[in-house]
């Protein structure tokens, strides 16, 4: 079991930046996540941390060990693609040996183990089957075991769950933290699905555009985002983003939101007159009140099941409201929104930063 | 906007489009058709009519009344008894286990180094297919110049041994069967590449990175997942060479003629002599349509083993 | 009058049968949404929309005329594929006017349709781009502009969305449900995604190996399931579906508290959703404790889970309340939110 420390890392491809300075420690036997939206420089991470890409710049530690220069069937790391690259042209239970007859362990042993992790994954009915043919779900499974069983320290998953049904995926998720809990062992999970990263990681690690923006625990990361991207990329729906310019009021500094009207007084301190700010708020924060807040038209009532999300806004600004299914509103009608300050994040207009105390 | 009305008037046919496409399908071809009628059924038609009977173009009748020399399978039972017929059937087999497994492997070699991009790919690609794009008699005759007891071979031989080399190449039985094998497969080993480096390149790369990971060495690699992946590219490889192979002619009767003596008699060289010289064209029908049936059972198995692993190896 | 209607259509691909006396109407303008597994049939029926399969009982009727024997390229239902099939080599005009230009249309008549469906897409600025140079939501609305250019009865999509990413996903389908309801064309709509179904559809058709279960609005559905598979095929996390104890007073070995009155006859199983499941601390002195296996803090909501013996629940709280793993809770059901099925999965009113 080993401990990963990316210490500068950066790759770049020609003139494209994929990834810059990312610092990252990836403690013993942690599920970290690595969640961006597509292009974000986490596949490019994963591809260097399991040396099918060389860094451009930085390093690479495993515990005590550089890994500048060890080539990938030296790493000790599993890895399980996006697409599964399971070896169709062999039958279940020879994909689920291959790794260990490729480093010579004995028949006997290997098919006590074989036997084994097909018995964990539900796949001994289908042992003897060729894999070629068989359902995603299956493969899946089948991807997972065949790196699972070599027992590495570390094991890297390149959005596994993407190709997989939605129902599938929740039953897929349980699995997934149930085996890595049972193992022990370091993963390190790429996705683009927040839901994935929110349920299974022990730390999440949101990057954009090549750039790690915030480590943290998912419910730190979700409660305190360091910036505006991270706001709204962690939540379904993602945190509601205002622009507004901050204006003296009588009962305290506001936030002058155009068209939507004027806030309650700013839980910030410290900030300057007509500051270019960030208004943020997540949509289960909000309240329809008959009293005073945010004036909202409402463009689109969406009805899932448990809850009912309000769309409301204009052209430019959408915002989304979470709330009941009993919500008398409809469609066209207009609303008032109120927030607790203690819910509200601001951020700075210019650089996306949060706002926090004496900045 | 309102939705256009729709014309439900029912088509007698099902599949309408399928049926207009078929019969489209078949006049368009129809030419062609039959032109291979003309080409290659009536030809073999012909032979097989002939072959049953002892003609021959010296008797002064038209083919089509061979039939009054009608010899019924006589051609077909000398045919086992012909022992200059029998050797060339074993010479013939002889170069082709020599050649196309030379070709395949070297082809095989040369793929390999080809599959990832190096300097110079590009054009030591077409230099490599350069020996393919030559006319089989003219490759014949640039050995036969290149074998003389003066030529270059012996000339460079001579330059590592540091005396002077004269190896009398094409009149030696044992060497002339030798300089017209390296004939064959310096034209035809660019096939093989051509081929073997297609399906190399076929292989998914994905399944090669996830063997490495688990720790398999390159010949490991190869064996348990290249090979095996173009199990059908290679069954077509062997299977194109082997017919053509059996067939060759060209540069092997430039080369030596057959000789000296027989030693370089082909199966092909033998058919042309016996037609040529001897002029029984009966008989010679009938060897020509034994060697015909054999090839055709050979690509038969061939075609039929490659459906089966393009069902089984997705 | 219907736009589509299926009549106890039946398909069959050898031995399986795909689509199993299948009979449903979807009215005109009706975004009508076909959802399930894997393999329960929802692509079969799309195919014998089309006229793609020919099925081998009942009738299809489009626009009130049976269509059984109409080729596809006679029955003017358009189809918006997952990849979206954009001729990359045309600009995006050419693209959206293609279908017009194999018809034979006179020139004016084809610009006007490919002006007045552009407009309404709102694409009018980019149709002299390369698909290439489009974004994605950009190269939807071409491809369905490509898909209603002809006039069509109603258009079809299979799976549209499922391969982009979840947060794109989430913006999309508002945005599909928004162009369908501008347009006021007939959609038929596959998905497996039960939150996606439930979020564009005015109605769902939901379907099992090729059987269709239940019809119907999807606030309907969600709050009145007919079968336990129905229930648990909508909502997530998946209803909890507890066997009652004797005498109906209780489930859970007691844990779970119930008023007799209102659990029907012959009802052997009562299932009640994660966001109806309470949670509270429990007191010491509370015989009727259940322990907390997992919590998994989602932001919004958080999921609980909880184990009491052999069975295992899932309850979903608002917020993010302080609950330990291995404490234990108390469990009570709002009031009036559950539901009530037989042994046979068929639901019960009280």
């Amino acid at each position: 079991m080993t401990a990963i420390h990316l210490e500068n890392l950066s790759k770049s491809f020609g003139s494209f930046t994929a990834l810059k300075d990312m610092n990252l420690e990836i403690a013993d036997g942690e599920f970290v996540a690595l969640l961006g939206p597509s292009g974000c420089g986490k596949s490019t991470t994963m591809n260097m941390i399991s040396g099918l890409l060389d860094p451009s710049e930085g390093s690479i530690r495993f515990g005590d060990r550089d890994m500048r220069g060890v080539p990938m069937g030296k790493r000790g790391v599993g890895f399980v693609f996006q697409n599964y690259a399971i070896f169709t042209h062999m039958s279940v239970y020879d994909n689920l040996a291959y790794g260990l007859k490729a480093t010579g362990v004995a028949r006997s042993e290997r098919d006590r183990r074989v036997k084994d992790m097909a018995e964990f994954l539900h796949l001994t009915p289908m042992l003897n089957k060729p894999s070629a043919g068989l359902s995603v779900n299956i493969l899946q499974r089948l991807a997972i075991g065949r790196s699972a069983i070599m027992e590495p320290a570390i094991f890297l998953l390149d959005e596994p769950l993407s190709n997989v049904d939605a129902a599938f995926r929740a039953v897929m998720r349980t699995e997934l933290k149930h085996l890595q809990r049972q193992f022990r062992q370091t993963m390190v999970y790429v996705t683009h699905d927040q839901l994935e990263a929110m349920t299974m990681a022990d730390r999440i690690a949101v990057m954009d555009h090549g750039k790690l923006l915030q480590v943290g625990t998912p419910i730190d990361v979700y409660n305190n985002p360091s910036n505006v991207f991270v706001a709204g990329f962690l939540g379904s729906p993602g945190m509601n983003l205002l622009p507004g310019r901050t204006i003296a009021a009588p009962a305290g500094l506001c936030a002058d939101l155009g068209s939507f009207g004027i806030s309650a007084p700013l839980p910030v301190a410290g900030l300057s007159e007509d500051r270019a700010i960030v208004y943020g708020f997540r949509p289960e924060h909000c309240e329809l009140t008959s009293g005073e807040g945010i004036r909202l038209p409402v463009t689109f009532v969406e009805r899932i099941g448990a809850r009912t999300i309000l769309h409301m806004g204009n052209k430019e600004t959408s915002l989304r409201g979470v709330f009941d299914n009993d919500v008398p509103v409809r469609t066209g009608e207009n609303v008032t929104l109120s927030i607790d300050p203690a819910n509200i994040r601001l951020f700075d207009a210019k650089t996306g930063d949060a706002l926090t105390e004496a900045r | 906007m309102t939705a256009a009305a729709i014309d439900t008037s029912p088509t007698p046919i099902e599949h309408e489009d399928v049926r207009d496409s078929r019969k489209l399908g078949f006049w368009l071809t129809l030419p062609a058709q039959l032109l291979v009628l003309f080409i290659a059924v009536f030809p073999i038609l012909m032979q097989v009519y002939i072959s049953l009977t002892d003609w021959s173009p010296l008797d002064g009748i038209d083919w089509w009344q061979a039939h009054q020399l009608w010899n019924s399978f006589a051609n077909y039972t000398d045919l086992l008894d012909d022992d200059r017929f029998w050797s060339a059937l074993g010479r013939t087999a002889l170069v082709m286990a020599i050649c196309v497994p030379c070709e395949f492997l070297l082809g095989l070699g040369l793929a390999i180094l080809f599959v990832d991009n190096f300097p110079g790919r590009r054009f030591l690609y077409s230099v490599l297919l350069v020996p393919m794009m030559v006319v089989p008699a003219v490759a014949g005759y640039m050995f036969f110049m290149l074998f003389q007891s003066g030529g270059p071979v012996n000339d460079l031989l001579s330059f590592f041994a540091g005396s002077p080399v004269r190896i009398a190449w094409l009149s030696d039985p044992n060497l002339a069967l030798f300089a017209v094998i390296v004939s064959d497969v310096w034209q035809w080993t660019p096939l093989m590449f051509l081929i073997l480096l297609a399906g190399l390149v076929g292989v998914p790369e994905d399944q090669l990175r996830a063997a490495t990971l688990l720790g398999a060495s390159w010949t490991t690699r190869f064996v348990t997942i290249v090979l095996p992946r173009m199990k059908t590219i290679i069954i077509i490889a062997l299977a194109i060479r082997v017919i053509e192979n059996f067939k060759v002619f060209d540069n092997f009767y430039i080369m030596t003629g057959g000789g000296p003596g027989v030693a370089t008699e082909t199966i092909s060289i033998y058919i042309y002599k016996v037609t040529q010289q001897e002029l029984i064209w009966g008989y010679v029908a009938a060897v020509a349509l034994v060697i015909l049936i054999t090839l055709s059972i050979v690509s038969a198995y061939a075609i039929k083993r490659m459906s089966q692993s393009r069902e089984t190896s997705q | 009058m219907a736009s589509i209607a299926f009549n106890n259509v039946t398909k069959r691909f050898s031995e399986t049968v795909a689509v199993n006396n299948v009979s449903f109407e979807i009215a005109d303008s009706e975004f009508f949404c076909l959802f399930g597994p894997p393999l329960s049939g929802k692509s079969t029926i799309l195919k014998l929309i089309l006229g793609l399969e020919k099925p081998d009982e009942g009738e299809i009727l489009i626009d009130g005329k049976p269509v059984n024997h109409v080729s596809p390229a006679r029955r003017n239902v358009a189809m918006v594929f997952q990849n979206l099939a954009l001729f990359p080599h045309m600009s995006a005009e050419q693209n959206v006017r293609f279908p017009l230009a194999e018809r034979r249309m006179a020139e004016s008549e084809i610009a006007s349709r490919v002006a007045e469906v552009s407009g309404k897409l709102h694409i009018g600025h980019i149709l002299h781009k390369s698909p290439a140079q489009l974004s994605g939501g950009e190269r939807q609305r071409v491809a369905i502009a490509r898909a209603l250019v002809r006039d069509p009865v109603a258009y079809l999509m299979d799976d549209p969305i499922s391969a982009l990413d979840a947060r794109l996903r989430e913006e999309t389908r508002v945005e599909l449900k928004r162009i369908q309801n501008e347009l006021g064309r007939t959609m038929v709509y596959v998905t497996h995604d039960q939150e996606e179904a439930m979020s564009v559809a005015d109605r769902i058709a939901v379907l099992e190996a090729g059987s269709i279960r239940q019809i119907g609005a999807p606030s309907d559905i969600y709050d009145n399931p007919n079968s336990s598979y129905v229930a648990g095929m909508l909502g997530a996390p998946a209803m909890n579906l507890l066997a009652l104890d004797a005498g109906n007073s209780s489930a859970l070995d007691g844990a779970l508290a119930l008023d007799q009155a209102h659990v029907p006859q012959g009802a052997s199983q009562i299932g009640i959703r994660p966001e109806d499941l309470i949670v509270t601390p429990a007191a010491a002195s509370d015989e009727t404790r259940v322990r907390v296996f997992e919590v998994e803090p989602l932001g919004g909501v958080t999921v609980v889970t909880l184990q009491t013996g052999e069975t295992s629940l899932r309850a979903m709280v608002r917020g993010q309340p302080k609950i330990e793993p291995d404490s234990e809770v108390s469990l009570s059901v709002a009031a009036g939110q559950a539901c009530f099925f037989a042994s046979n999965g068929e639901a019960l009113r009280a």
